[in-house]
């Protein structure tokens, strides 16, 4: 993969009135990952990507989108930025298929609109309306349109939201299929399963900055932390654990013991009790996960002053 | 906005405004209110007020037109009315579902949307024109003394001026379910100031002075002294610019596309 900055944005600050929607946000998308976006509602997840595309204007900061600018070059911008946006519906009588080749008729080098529909596994319903659409075909409809373009870069926003489990994994083996043809994805969602299986890296958000910038599996080991529950054959004091390489936390519920933290824990949690002659029984190791690690950042910064908005 | 005026131009310009007239044509062709009310409703219309007009032959008043003569041009104007006010029912459903912000992320500007929605109901109207007086002059025998281009002159501007009017709706109105009340409630007025129900060469002051100054009456006025009078009623062409210019300063400033 090549490593060259699809998308870089730096220091940006995107201000509605008096709230601070994005505050000082810095990121380098490669060309052709799944680069997600994180954070709880209102963190300034949607605005990020709205000025990525070139909806909105940024109050300061600057964005490069494969050397170009989303404000001074917005038409050649929308040539190549193909955009699924959160909560938006095609007028409810128009049929899919004319839908596709009406948004293929805009871009000057198109996908062929019934391949991309067959590709989709949508192509049963080319002459439905778009209001008796399900859930899940109304955000295929959508991603065909965000892809007829033959984007370099699709910006997929809140794409899961409101489906059945099942049309979720349809949806996530599509956008595995665009990372396969070289198509730069920034997917926005709060699903951190979705998160963990689909993204190379993540950015987490959180009141308009970013809290963590990583692989999902880095971060979850990073702040989630794993998490071993044991029964000590004597009681262990907490300054002896404290002193183990990575122990974060510790936590004591009748006869078990519970230890959060980073690196190893497991390994280097059971060397260092043995060499003190405590044997462990019940033991149960958990790696660190994404969700933990969304929790524990953003729990972080509730304790600051919050000032996100939702969008 | 410099090398817009190229772009309209070009090949790929017109291949994309083609697609988007067949499609605009086809959601309007589903959703036929614009269609119901520009074309049938005037037909229909125009075959009451015809026969009423053969169960009371002879002039109206000292007006020395008959009934269907009188009505006629306000028929027309109507079936502009209600063609414009079926521009929100639309435009705003499409803004309000986040339609017009969809498209805006493509190469295709918006307002090619509005454009492409204008067009249609141009052509609309221009129906309508043909199915009134055809209606009018075959069926009930109306006496149009036309002479084309003050007629052709007042029935552009009246179209013009009201679709105008329909574009203000679509900048203030903010959501569908508000289009439709609001709608009703100007086209009511509309109706009423076009003298479909009393007409205003029937009326004493100020009544009549106020419905000759309104969008509708003036435009019935232009139309209806351009077919019979056989010239242009200047007060009334006047009128309609001032409403166009005043609507359409309105409709430009208040308009969003999201």
């Amino acid at each position: 993969m090549s490593a060259a900055a699809a998308v870089t944005v730096q220091h940006l600050v995107k201000k509605y009135g008096r709230l601070v929607a994005v505050n000082d946000v810095s990121l380098s998308i490669h060309e052709g990952e799944i680069f997600g976006i994180i954070g709880p509602n209102g963190a300034g997840k949607t605005t990020t990507v709205e000025c990525i595309s070139g909806l909105r204007a940024p109050d300061s900061g600057s964005i490069s989108v494969y050397g170009l600018s989303p404000q001074k070059d917005r038409n050649a911008i929308r040539e190549f930025v193909g955009v699924q946006l959160q909560e938006s519906a095609l007028p409810p009588r128009i049929k899919v298929g004319e839908a596709v080749k009406l948004f293929a008729s805009f871009y000057s080098n198109p996908l062929d609109p019934d391949q991309l529909l067959e590709s989709l596994g949508i192509e049963q319903i080319v002459k439905s309306s778009f209001k008796n659409l399900s859930g899940g075909q109304k955000q295929r409809v959508s991603i065909a349109l965000a892809l007829v373009g033959n984007p370099k870069l699709a910006v997929l926003d809140e794409l899961t939201t409101g489906l059945d489990p099942e049309a979720r994994r349809e949806i996530w083996s599509l956008i595995e299929r665009m990372r396969e043809r070289g198509v730069t994805v920034i997917l926005v969602t709060h699903f951190m399963d979705e998160a963990e299986r689909l993204c190379d890296r993540l950015a987490l958000i959180n009141h308009g900055a970013v809290r963590a910038l990583d692989t999902p599996e880095a971060i979850a080991a990073k702040a989630g932390g794993s998490r071993v529950r044991f029964v000590p054959s004597q009681p262990v004091d907490e300054q002896t654990l404290r002193a183990i390489p990575g122990v974060n936390e510790i936590e004591r519920k009748e006869r078990y013991v519970t230890v959060t933290g980073t690196g190893d824990l497991a390994g280097s949690l059971l060397n260092a009790l043995a060499a003190i002659g405590v044997r462990v029984s019940e033991v149960e190791a958990r790696a660190g996960n994404l969700e933990d690690a969304f929790i524990k950042l953003t729990k972080d910064d509730a304790s600051s002053v919050g000032k996100g908005v939702q969008t | 906005m410099t090398g817009y005026r190229q772009e309209w131009m070009s090949h790929r310009s017109r291949v994309q405004f083609a697609e988007l007239l067949k499609v605009q044509s086809k959601l309007a062709l589903r959703e036929p209110l614009a269609l119901f009310g520009g074309l049938v409703l005037p037909a229909i219309l125009l075959a009451v007020f015809g026969f009423i007009g053969q169960a009371n032959p002879g002039n109206v008043g000292d007006t020395g037109l008959t009934i269907i003569d009188l009505w006629t041009p306000t028929i027309l104007v109507l079936s502009f009315i209600f063609i414009s006010v079926s521009l929100p029912n639309t435009l705003v459903r499409d803004r309000e579902i986040g339609w017009l912000r969809r498209v805006s992320t493509t190469p295709l500007h918006p307002s090619r949307l509005l454009a492409a929605q204008l067009v249609i109901d141009l052509i609309l109207a221009a129906a309508a024109v043909l199915i009134v007086i055809l209606e009018g002059a075959l069926v009930f025998g109306a006496s149009l003394h036309v002479q084309i281009l003050p007629f052709a002159v007042s029935l552009l501007l009246s179209i013009v001026e009201l679709f105008t009017l329909g574009l203000v709706l679509v900048a203030l109105v903010p959501t569908q379910s508000v289009a439709q009340p609001v709608a009703g409630v100007v086209t009511f007025g509309l109706m009423f100031l076009s003298g479909l129900w009393v007409n205003p060469a029937q009326m004493g002051d100020p009544l009549r002075t106020i419905m000759y100054y309104s969008p509708s009456g003036a435009a019935v006025k232009a139309v209806l002294d351009s077919a019979f009078n056989g010239g242009l009623s200047y007060a009334a062409l006047v009128t309609m610019a001032v409403y166009t210019v005043i609507f359409g300063f309105i409709a430009i400033r208040y308009f969003r596309w999201e």
